[in-house]
């Protein structure tokens, strides 16, 4: 394994929850590894599974799709949505020869910033653990 | 036109300008194809960051703006507000937080930099794909449908007529009053309902402004929020009547369990069980007397009938039990009663008082289970359990039972939900559409409920929910006013769509319908709010999500992974 | 406004839930809303909740973006450390006179960064906190609070109560957003309407003392527990002891203050049992006892989920002449069962379920208002059964548990009524 592999992670997160909790986690000026890019859609549910799958193929070392608690849904039933293509993409993962653990579904409350934290933490560590995406160097040959 | 990208990197004081080598981050993004200036300032949202970058949408006539700054959730508005006010539209401007999920939480300056490089060029890269997009404006309706005579209903109708807006009363039985009319006094003021009530429903019947139909059942609704095209039939006529109404409002009330489902309690076998609704009646029309004529010496009256069945507290048979020990008592001073109860359930400010003050004239509360009533030589008896340790088995002989049988949604639940396409629960009450912030509002925009059916309550608290929908109507259903819609919505391509329906499946606002001519999805502009589920689920790529299409986030992600 | 002959701007005194969705609704309908909250911030009592019943959703979610939107709004504007002091006039023309305290930082140019607070040499106890965390005397009640503004608590500060020239704060801010010269204003507003939604306060367990709050270290209050299991809170969500432990047995003692207020508070049930949820799942192996007297849980879907709670084998208790002592190391539980059977239970935890009473300015308000209170302290509805959001004085509303202790769902519904009776009166 490379020692200075940083890895490079895409998060998707849901406008309502986890989003305002990355802020939260902001305001409170906690700590937290710089490989999560996120990007901020309205809704986890609106997480388009070509996107994530894309996202790999174009080297994306992980890929965390973060929304609302189960319930807590600013629109109802959108991450209900969120888990069960999330559960068929990690099957998609496993045939194209990728770790399913580079894809993570977390919930993450607008009022938990040390949980966002922990997860960008914890999730960064897997990944490098995991080292850089294997599909990376095949697409790139 | 030749795209103008001006990006703009606010220091907010140390905030960032500490964490972030913001020169760096203009560097990184001058030669991006399009920006024609890159600057950094001391506060953006300061009057002074604010007039400065009006000063230079104007100067370099930009045509798309981003800014490096905090959290959208704070400022997006603000500068939303500056490009309009500079004649941009506002949705030519991207906001990438370098503050909040960066400059803050990372904690090496030249890693902070890297990526609040990242965040600005996603920024950059995304923007190129923006288009800007117009508030709409929608015709619509005041008036509104109301359905369901009963108290909730004619509080409702009573609040909305008004000379410019007209309220349609739709009751499905002969008169309006609902159940409320059967009660002769309400608890806890044992005040008599037939003056309030009565004056109520005469305001309805004299209301110009209030049309109010009985014996009639709401045939058809169709349309959306400010634009429902209803029909409703009447009984004895063969032709609909047909209107055009805003918003729906149902008030449909309740049924009660029917304790025949229980043979333990003797109901419709045992001569003298009575239900709740037959006790009220009886002694609003007049005596309390037995079968045989006499006045009763002893009455059992049995809470939680079908509670267990039910699977929830109906919240008022414990009040209205206590309300009928006084009925009972006013009538016939001797009599002895009895209340068989699990647990007393009696939450508000005033009701305890009211339980103790019947307490003490002379009622018996007894905790029970397992509640039972049989006949035999002509006496009833009430046989039940007591807690101990050992299972104590007690009985209380009685000429007369009386039963609170659950509230139970209204029996045309079903079918009103159907025609409205709003949602029921487990239970058979409509579903609100939020828990706590949207008690009488549903899932779908326009449709309202109140009172019984959204769930067993008291007469005070129908009435505020119906007064709640009042409120929500008045607010946003205004004569004269255009709707504005959502506009960050979902739109589906003519072209792309496959007509599979796969995304009216998933919109939980039921904002897709499909058209049958032309074999494809449409999205309605004023009931869709955004959520972009459709567009992540479509198979075909004709769902787009305005303001997060596939192609900006697409953008974003590819700057992630540079 | 003058033409017509009266004014259609609406006053509404306390922004919490209640007052925030009436504030809401009506700048929706075009009202220009003046939004009077007493504290430095925005959300009542419901942003101290990490979960509310009985969906168990984050409380922060449910709220934020309305106090965002509310923050934002053009028609609303929000007065914070502000408090009504006389009204003068009738329905449709009322003059109110209302005390703006300083907050001595300028809601414009702060950005929120909270650099101030660390210089700050006083540091007290936190009441947003229940007094389970620290503050300074320059500070914002938690993470996340709105405004992101914060206010001198010139009580405390060495500036203010010393007179010492202390300007730490002062020099740390980058903006200039502290101002000591700021003074308290008067503020005159001409409103049609008024809707009174200033909440309510908790019984202080301190006057039952067979409790043992404020004798007993690990004695908490239902507050002080929702603020402990709270992941902004002080302790960042970590339920502990004062030992530093985790607790291996907790009891919930419903009630508390119920004989001697006389009313049932209607929401102790509940989130008593929330309370289970959060204890499992923070600790799963948590013993949690529930000492109840009657299992209040009105309402279509409480009923579920109290038995959702009771598979997780908690041991519910029937009982009274509870009383709560030290033994050992620990505490104990004495109670009584219904048949009379005493028996002691020992435990680590306690949390006690106070009644909702009004707050404590609640007899001072209702003078300044000219409305009733009732026997309990509430204020009294015009009619009981009929008209619970109006009050007998025309044009003076109420909502939420200014009226009577309820739920956020019939809060909010009096809130939203109590607009419906507004605009389609005024």
């Amino acid at each position: 394994m490379k020692g200075e592999f940083t890895p490079k992670i895409v998060g998707f997160l849901c406008n309502w929850c986890s989003y305002a909790g990355a802020d939260l986690a902001g305001t409170s000026k906690l700590k937290m590894p710089p490989s999560v890019s996120s990007i901020r859609v309205m809704c986890s549910g609106r997480v388009d599974p070509v996107l994530v799958a894309t996202a790999f193929l174009r080297g994306a070392d992980g890929v965390l799709v973060a929304g609302c608690h189960p319930g807590d849904c600013h629109y109802e039933k959108g991450n209900y949505y969120a888990r069960r293509r999330f559960a068929i993409l990690k099957k998609v993962m496993e045939t194209l020869g990728l770790e399913s653990e580079r894809l993570r579904l977390s919930w993450v409350s607008a009022s938990e910033g040390p949980r966002f934290q922990e997860v960008i933490t914890e999730f960064t560590e897997k990944i490098k653990k995991l080292g850089p995406n294997p599909v990376k160097e095949k697409t790139s040959l | 036109m030749e795209e103008k990208i001006g990006v703009y990197v606010c220091e907010c004081g140390p905030n960032i300008a500490d964490n972030v080598h913001i020169d760096r981050v203009l560097d990184a993004v001058s030669g991006l194809e399009g920006v024609v200036v890159a600057k950094r300032h001391k506060l953006l949202c300061s009057e002074d960051g604010k007039k400065f970058l009006k000063q230079n949408i104007e100067e370099h006539g930009l045509t798309h703006l981003v800014i490096a700054a905090c959290s959208p959730k704070l400022h997006e508005l603000t500068f939303m507000n500056v490009c309009e006010e500079a004649g941009l539209n506002p949705y030519l401007f991207q906001l990438a937080n370098i503050r909040e999920q960066c400059a803050w939480i990372v904690e090496d300056k030249e890693e902070a930099t890297e990526k609040a490089i990242r965040y600005t060029r996603a920024a950059v890269s995304r923007i190129r794909y923006h288009t800007p997009l117009e508030k709409k404006e929608i015709e619509s309706n005041p008036d509104v449908l109301v359905i369901g005579g009963g108290i909730a209903g004619i509080e409702a109708s009573l609040l909305l007529a008004s000379k410019d807006r007209k309220v349609y009363l739709v009751e499905k039985t002969s008169s309006i009053g609902g159940m409320a009319k059967e009660f002769k006094q309400l608890f806890p003021k044992m005040e008599p309902t037939s003056n309030i009530l009565e004056q109520k429903v005469q305001d309805v019947l004299k209301n110009e402004n209030i049309e109010a139909f009985t014996d009639t059942k709401v045939e058809e609704v169709l349309g959306f929020f400010g634009n429902f095209v209803v029909k409703v039939k009447k009984k004895t006529e063969t032709e609909e009547n047909e209107f055009k109404v805003g918003a729906v409002v149902v008030t449909t009330g309740l049924n009660l369990f029917d304790p025949t489902k229980l043979s333990r309690y003797g109901y419709g076998t045992l001569s003298d069980v009575y239900t709740a609704l037959e006790f009220e009646r009886m002694n609003t029309k007049g005596k309390i007397l037995l079968k045989n004529g006499n006045p009763p010496k002893s009455v059992g009256i049995i809470h939680c009938v079908g509670r267990e069945e039910k699977g929830y507290c109906s919240r008022v048979c414990c009040l209205y039990s206590i309300k009928f020990a006084r009925y009972l008592k006013a009538e016939i001073p001797v009599v002895n009663i009895s209340q068989f109860y699990s647990d007393l359930c009696v939450p508000g400010k005033s009701y305890q008082r009211f339980y103790e003050e019947t307490k003490e004239e002379g009622v018996d509360f007894i905790r029970a289970q397992d509640i039972e009533v049989t006949e035999s030589n002509g006496q009833m008896s009430v046989n039940y359990k007591i807690e101990s340790r050992k299972p104590k088995t007690e009985h209380r002989n009685v000429d007369m039972v009386i039963l609170a049988p659950a509230i139970e949604s209204s029996g045309d639940s079903s079918e009103i939900a159907e025609t409205l396409n709003i949602h029921q629960g487990d239970e058979g009450f409509f579903t609100e559409e939020h828990e706590k912030l949207g008690p009488v509002s549903t899932s779908l925009e326009g449709v309202f409920i109140a009172g019984c059916a959204q769930g067993p309550k008291s007469i005070p608290d129908s009435i505020v929910q119906a007064e709640a929908v009042a409120g929500r109507i008045l607010s946003s259903l205004i004569p004269g006013r255009k709707l504005e819609p959502e506009v960050k919505i979902s739109e589906i391509s003519d072209a792309f769509c496959i007509g599979c329906k796969t995304c009216i499946s998933v919109c939980p606002y039921s904002a897709i319908v499909f058209d049958e001519i032309k074999r494809i999805s449409v999205v309605n502009e004023v009931l869709c709010r955004g959520c972009g589920n459709c567009s992540a689920a479509c198979p075909s790529g004709a769902a787009s999500h305005k303001h997060f299409t596939f192609r900006q986030v697409y953008q974003e992600v590819m700057e992630a992974l540079r | 406004m003058e033409e017509k002959g009266y004014n259609a701007d609406v006053l509404v005194i306390g922004a919490g839930i209640a007052g925030i969705e009436a504030s809401l609704l009506l700048s929706r309908s075009g009202r220009k809303v003046y939004l009077v909250e007493k504290t430095s911030y925005i959300g009542g009592n419901v942003i101290k909740y990490e979960e509310v019943f009985s969906n168990m959703e984050c409380a922060t979610c449910m709220v934020a973006p309305k106090q965002q939107e509310l923050l934002q709004d053009k028609n609303i504007e929000l007065l914070t450390l502000s408090e009504v002091e006389t009204i003068q006039g009738s329905f449709g023309n009322f003059v109110v006179k209302v005390k703006k305290r300083a907050r001595y930082v300028d809601l414009q140019n702060c950005i929120g960064c909270s650099a101030c607070f660390e210089p700050c040499p006083v540091s007290l106890k936190n009441e947003f906190e229940q007094g389970l965390g620290e503050r300074k005397a320059i500070y914002v009640p938690c993470p996340g609070a709105l405004p992101n503004v914060p206010a001198i608590d010139t009580e405390n500060c060495l500036r203010f109560k010393k007179g010492e020239d202390c300007q730490l704060c002062k020099e740390a801010c980058m903006f200039e957003a502290i101002d000591f010269t700021q003074k308290d204003e008067e503020i005159e507003l001409k409103v049609g309407a008024i809707i009174v939604t200033t909440g309510f306060t908790t019984f202080d367990p301190t006057k039952t003392p067979q409790f043992g709050y404020g004798k007993l270290s690990d004695v908490y209050t239902a507050f002080e527990f929702e603020r402990m299991y709270a992941s902004n809170g002080p302790t960042g969500g970590n339920i502990v002891l004062k030992n530093g432990e985790s607790p291996k047995s907790v009891a919930i003692i419903h009630c508390v203050g119920r004989k001697e207020k006389g009313y049932c508070s209607t929401v102790c049930c509940m989130y008593s049992l929330k309370f289970i949820h959060y204890l499992k799942h923070k600790l799963p192996d948590v013993k949690i006892s529930e000492f109840y007297s009657d299992l209040c849980i009105p309402g279509k879907s409480y009923q579920k989920f109290y038995e959702k709670m009771k598979e997780t084998g908690v041991n519910l208790i029937r009982s009274d002449g509870i009383e709560v002592s030290e033994e050992g190391k620990g505490m104990v539980v004495k109670h009584k069962s219904g048949t009379g059977e005493e028996n002691g239970l020992a435990v680590d935890m306690v949390i006690l379920a106070p009644a909702i009473e009004p707050r404590p300015d609640a007899p001072e308000l209702s003078k300044v208002l000219d409305i009733p209170q009732d026997t309990d302290g509430f204020f009294t509805e015009e009619h009981s059964e009929f008209a619970s959001v109006c009050t007998p004085k025309q044009g003076v509303f109420i909502a939420g548990c200014v009226q009577g202790p309820k739920d956020i769902q019939d809060s909010v519904a009096q809130s939203e009524a109590a607009v419906g009776k507004v605009l389609s009166t005024l």
